[in-house]
């Protein structure tokens, strides 16, 4: 694989800021609930969102003791997918505007 | 210690199932009965919804009425699809003695709808090693406590079998977005600004 073309799509920036204000991006945010083990949610971030182990670790524990994190970014379309892809694994999920 | 596994690999690549009859009775019956009450969803929104259910199918937009009903419509049937599906499968193999990859992931969302359900009807909470409600429905927390046991080892099994973390993927997000780690990137890749 040729070096560079591992940076995922989603955070390709725009080109130029002539054009129209591109739109905010949506946040996708996980709350705390006094139900869901931890290791389950690490384990739906692993798998939902491919992230590593350590990197699922502290978002979950983002969430255990601060009381939500954003668990992921993007296009309101991408950001709704995701929040019922959460919510399919019984997680708190919702979705607001960035900003 | 000489802790048994309840659920363990198979070299087939399925798993081995050794449960007590009343641990299979419980896991048989108590699906059904969340599938029953699931029947009463339909399109109502969550805050609408008995304690017992809303967790299952909770808002995604908290501030946005329109957004939300529109969401719901999208994705509520699903979602109840998805519930159903898990708990009947759990249901319908609760007495096997050995099952696939695919039921045992169904297991893992069944236990965890019902734990959703029945925290939410005890009224769980944080960091609380024994809630009242282990007096007032002491059958329903035995149930609880006993379903996150087996969840665990059910998360431990599929945990190993979770596919390479995709490349990238962890730079997408921030660790924490409303401020640390001090000199880290925010969640649109900018710099965080450092102290001076």
């Amino acid at each position: 694989m040729p070096s560079g073309s591992t940076a995922p799509a989603e955070v390709e920036r725009p080109e130029t800021h002539e054009a129209a204000a591109p739109e905010l991006p949506w946040l996708v945010i996980v709350w705390n609930d006094p139900i869901n083990l931890m290791s389950y949610v690490t384990y739906v971030f692993q798998k939902l969102f491919g992230y590593s182990r350590p990197k699922a670790h502290k978002l979950m524990l983002d969430v255990h003791y601060k009381g939500r994190a954003v668990v992921s970014s993007g296009p309101k379309e991408r950001a709704e997918l995701d929040v019922a892809r959460l919510h399919q694994h019984g997680l708190w999920a919702t979705m607001e505007r960035s900003g | 210690m000489s802790f048994r596994r309840r659920i363990r690999p198979a070299r087939d690549g399925g798993y081995e199932v050794r449960l007590g009859a009343d641990e299979r009775e419980l896991l048989s019956a108590l699906p059904l009965q969340l599938v029953t009450l699931l029947d009463d969803v339909g399109e109502r929104p969550s805050s609408e919804l008995p304690e017992i259910l809303r967790r299952l199918v909770p808002p995604a937009y908290t501030t946005d009425a329109d957004a939300e009903r529109s969401f719901m419509s999208m994705t509520r049937e699903d979602l109840l699809e998805h519930h159903r599906d898990a708990l009947q499968t759990m249901s319908a193999t609760a007495k096997a003695n050995w099952i696939d990859n695919d039921q045992l992931v169904g297991w893992l969302a069944a236990l965890n709808d019902l734990r959703l359900s029945l925290g939410s009807m005890l009224g769980t909470k944080e960091d609380e090693d024994e809630p009242l409600a282990a007096q007032t429905h002491p059958a329903e927390w035995i149930a609880y406590m006993y379903l996150g046991g087996l969840q665990s080892e059910i998360i431990d099994i599929l945990e190993e079998t979770l596919p390479d973390p995709v490349p990238g993927a962890d730079d997408l997000v921030p660790d924490d977005l409303w401020g640390e780690p001090p000199g880290g990137l925010r969640w649109d890749g900018t710099p965080q600004p450092r102290d001076p």
